[in-house]
């Protein structure tokens, strides 16, 4: 988005889909995780780590964030009470421990007892709340939908008329603080959610800091907190020091950290114009560790100050196809669909593409996911006369031009993608390739991510077939992208990520008891039987060729150790980080 | 002169009124939604948040009147508070026009310190391999595109040899008055910056040199029994130099403005890479700002350069 913007939106996704998971009625909450060395040496004090970002933070003001380099920093200054287990995604407690009601409806949380402010101050539930009538107080957040299953939340927060808030609360009603223990509270939901675990992480803000700011006077005065740009007191392993506009940010180690100071001295968060700049800035040693591209892989390998890591991104690459395209009536028939999903060699695609440097994805859930199936699903090998067949059984003949035709009409598509994506524009055009050869008159059109989204969300039928990723974040909730109802409709003017217009009624339910089960059940067990189904009808029906998951290659210094990062979160044990001299 | 100058400023209101209705009209009508484009993938964002959000910005009236507002509120001092960064745009560009600012004054001292010298050399050596290797210099710094030579140089100075830093401006962890390591990190960029203007710089003193050179009062000079040197560097140069002062204004804003590729390959944190990166993400305050301010200091740098030419040549009226 460029590339540089480009990959920030659609990572900042990962910050958004959250996580969810075995939140078992009535189950507690284990006790929060002891990070490991990854080495047996003392780890030696002192040094400065600088992580290399493409963009800039735009805020360090987590209501208000809505993009994964805010949120790195948001996430070194505060800590959450609870956590995504970095490997595997299951929720856990961090600064609080947790346990849900037999009915479903109650989560009660309890913060540690060593879990302090950088000013001395304890975290306390009140701290929680504030984060939370934040939300309710700004104009400009985009989180004040994740707590509208909050009871008594849509009567204090403050917002237009439909959005539901009606500002005539002065409290929350469904937040109960224990009056004889300040670390204590609970959270009453309207109804049940298996992903409302992750959204009741909340932001959890210094009292002593932002109250002034969600007193019942306020009104949306948190949107322009100085603080929001230079705060002042923290709950993470680094206090903020400086944010150098568009060149760096500097986080000093917080001493006091109730996990334990930190062994680093300072992290930089340094801004560079792109990925080639990563990988020039680790040769030279100016980068600690950063984020480098699939086709720098080879050459970094060969250099001896680096260590690259790899593991597997949250998300995936797909083609979608418009089965409501006035233009392209052909995507309305599976058959075709899987005639374009036997009739691309992906597993090659990936090699040209990304250098292999993926995974080939053949329904919506990626492997690092709990709820990835465990039942076999149909691979679609590349089959070029299967797809043929596939074709013909549809109807679809080719004319003396060596192009497919029904009923007089030729069968022609335009594959758009995102400018400026290096990656997605060579899929395009591979795929459109690989498709002239079924005898399709397929073409590639890269056109700016800014309009696209729009037209993507807004159902506009110009659009017949689209490469786009998903980053999928935390929970597995796939709601957002295939329930029937985020199927945008110009003519009610809806808008939704149903862009491919493809409904199924037992999809549909799959996704709603897998979200708001009507037996309460959200265990990791009763969700992942709902997801089975689910991702077993994508795959039959295959409204997307569903691409691939790409590894995300990190490298970094040698000299970085316990350096250990993971599908959910690369920091997660960023205090125990040290630098070997 | 006073004359000339309240006319010049007057001619310069349309003009700008002009340049905020195309980057406002550019702005804007291009494709795209940025409150859609920044809440995409948020996890329950509902149609009801868009509504609130594109209220809270603004963007929910009609055109016409938005521009209306925008204009009024830059008499009051504000180009709008970012759709991004919630915060005033103008503000913003301006923590980051001295990073910019710095870079163009020394490409500019790099092109006088380089660019006079050898266009000089070349009108002195006309006809000689000096000549012909200054010209094809000139070629090559016109030919050469500054992203894939800031690449070269930095593979070479800062990957290979080790002797440059490849990105920003300071070494982290460093002073920001650190005057030595800034200097390290300005070397690469500003030269790529300078080289297509060394190359012009050149190839005007060459000509200009030559055509002083053939003039009466140079060899009126040379009869006197005056020195070589006294007649190329007091009296030829002296008039030779006259368009490059003139032009100077002009460059400093084009320096401005053309610093984005430099400052992308060098990820300079300057206006430049802040306005590419908010036209990116549709951030409308910060990008209209953003040209709008280039706009003026180029409009603002014509100006001081016609007054230049009326001063240095009083037979320059205006039209």
């Amino acid at each position: 988005m460029t590339q540089k913007r480009l990959r920030t939106l659609i990572a900042g996704f990962a910050g958004t889909l959250l996580l969810v998971t075995a939140c078992t009625p009535g189950g507690q909450g284990n006790a929060s995780p002891t990070p490991t060395a990854a080495t047996s040496e003392k780890p030696q004090q002192g040094g400065r780590i600088v992580e290399a970002t493409i963009s800039d933070i735009a805020t360090i003001q987590p209501i208000l964030s809505a993009d994964t380099a805010s949120s790195r920093i948001i996430n070194l200054i505060y800590d959450g009470i609870i956590q995504q287990d970095y490997k595997n995604g299951e929720p856990k407690p961090k600064m609080a421990t947790f346990s849900i009601s037999q009915d479903g409806l109650t989560y009660s949380f309890e913060i540690n007892a060593k879990a302090n402010w950088s000013d001395g101050k304890p975290v306390i539930a009140q701290d929680w709340l504030t984060g939370i009538k934040a939300v309710g107080k700004s104009q400009k957040t985009v989180r004040k939908s994740n707590f509208q299953d909050v009871e008594g939340f849509l009567d204090y927060c403050v917002g237009s008329s439909s959005s539901g808030c009606t500002g005539t609360a002065k409290e929350i009603s469904g937040v109960k603080i224990d009056s004889a223990n300040p670390k204590k509270f609970s959270v009453k939901l309207t109804k049940i959610s298996c992903p409302a675990i992750i959204d009741l992480n909340g932001y959890t803000l210094p009292t002593q800091v932002f109250g002034k700011y969600v007193t019942d006077s306020s009104k949306d005065e948190i949107d322009t907190a100085p603080e929001n740009t230079a705060p002042t007191v923290f709950s993470g392993a680094f206090k903020f020091s400086e944010w150098r506009k568009g060149d760096q940010v500097i986080l000093n180690k917080n001493p006091d950290y109730w996990q334990g100071a930190p062994n680093v001295d300072q992290y930089i968060y340094k801004v560079v114009a792109n990925q080639t700049a990563i990988a020039n800035g680790l040769k030279t040693g100016e980068i600690t560790w950063g984020n480098i591209q699939p086709k720098d892989l080879a050459d970094m390998q060969t250099v001896d100050t680096i260590k690259i890591t790899k593991y597997q991104n949250l998300g995936y690459t797909f083609i979608s196809w418009n089965t409501l395209s006035p233009t392209v009536p052909a995507f309305a028939d599976k058959r075709v669909r899987q005639a374009l999903a036997y009739g691309i060699d992906m597993d090659q695609v990936i090699k040209a593409v990304v250098f292999g440097e993926a995974t080939k994805q053949v329904a919506h859930h990626v492997p690092v996911q709990w709820a990835y199936p465990s039942s076999p699903l149909e691979p679609y090998k590349y089959d070029k006369a299967k797809a043929q067949q596939l074709l013909t059984d549809a109807g679809w003949v080719k004319g003396s031009d060596g192009i497919l035709a029904k009923d007089g009409k030729k069968f022609a598509m335009t594959i758009t993608t995102n400018s400026g994506n290096q990656e997605r524009e060579t899929l395009a055009q591979v795929a459109a390739e690989q498709y002239k050869q079924l005898g399709i008159d397929a073409k590639s059109a890269p056109e700016a991510f800014q309009g696209l989204v729009t037209k993507l969300t807004t159902g506009d039928p110009v659009i017949e077939a689209n490469i786009i990723g998903w980053s999928l974040g935390g929970d597995v909730d796939p709601y957002q992208i295939w329930h029937s109802s985020q199927i945008p409709d110009r003519a009610k003017g809806t808008t939704g990520f149903g862009f491919t217009g493809f409904k199924d009624a037992a999809m549909d339910k799959a996704i709603e008891q897998g979200r708001n089960p009507t037996n309460g059940d959200c265990s990791t067990a009763a969700r992942k039987a709902q997801y089975e189904t689910f991702n077993k009808i994508l795959n039959e029906n295959q409204p997307y060729n569903f691409g691939y998951a790409n590894n995300v290659l990190v490298g970094a210094q040698k000299t970085l150790q316990a350096f250990d990062p993971g599908s959910f979160s690369a920091i997660w044990n960023v205090h125990t980080w040290w630098i070997k001299q | 002169m006073r004359d000339f100058i309240i006319r010049r400023l007057v001619y310069a209101v349309p003009t700008l009124i002009g340049i905020s209705i195309i980057t406002f009209a550019i702005a804007r009508l291009s494709p795209g939604d940025p409150i859609r484009l920044f809440t995409f993938g948020i996890k329950d964002f509902t149609q009801e948040d868009y509504l609130r959000l594109l209220h809270a910005y603004g963007l929910d009236k009609p055109m016409p009147l938005q521009y209306v507002d925008w204009v009024t509120n830059i008499f009051r001092g504000s180009f709008g508070e970012s759709l991004i960064y919630h915060r005033d745009a103008f503000v913003m560009l301006m923590e980051r026009l001295p990073n910019t600012l710095q870079l163009a004054l020394v490409a500019l001292l790099i092109q006088l310190i380089i660019g006079v010298p050898l266009g000089v050399l070349a009108a002195l050596k006309r006809g000689s391999w000096v000549d012909g290797a200054i010209r094809i210099f000139g070629v090559a710094g016109h030919a050469v595109p500054a992203f894939w030579l800031g690449l070269i140089l930095i593979i070479l100075f800062a990957v290979n040899l080790r002797w440059l830093p490849s990105i920003g401006m300071l070494t982290v962890g460093h002073d920001q008055w650190d005057i030595a390591d800034r200097i390290k990190h300005m070397i690469l960029p500003a030269f790529v910056l300078a080289l297509t203007g060394i190359a012009n710089y050149s190839r005007i003193l060459r000509t200009e040199t030559l055509d002083v050179l053939a003039q009466d009062f140079v060899r009126t000079a040379h009869s006197k029994g005056l020195r070589e040197r006294t007649v190329v560097y007091v009296h030829a140069l002296r008039n030779a130099l006259i368009p490059v002062v003139t032009a100077l204004g002009g460059i400093l804003a084009a320096l401005v403005g053309g610093a984005l590729v430099i400052e992308q390959v060098f990820s300079w944190p300057g206006v430049g890479q802040f306005t590419f990166q908010a036209a990116i993400a549709k951030d409308y305050p910060i990008v209209q700002a953003g040209v709008m301010f280039t706009s003026t200091l180029l409009v603002l740098s014509y100006l001081l350069r016609d007054l230049t030419y009326a001063i240095v040549d009083p037979r320059i009226k205006v039209g």
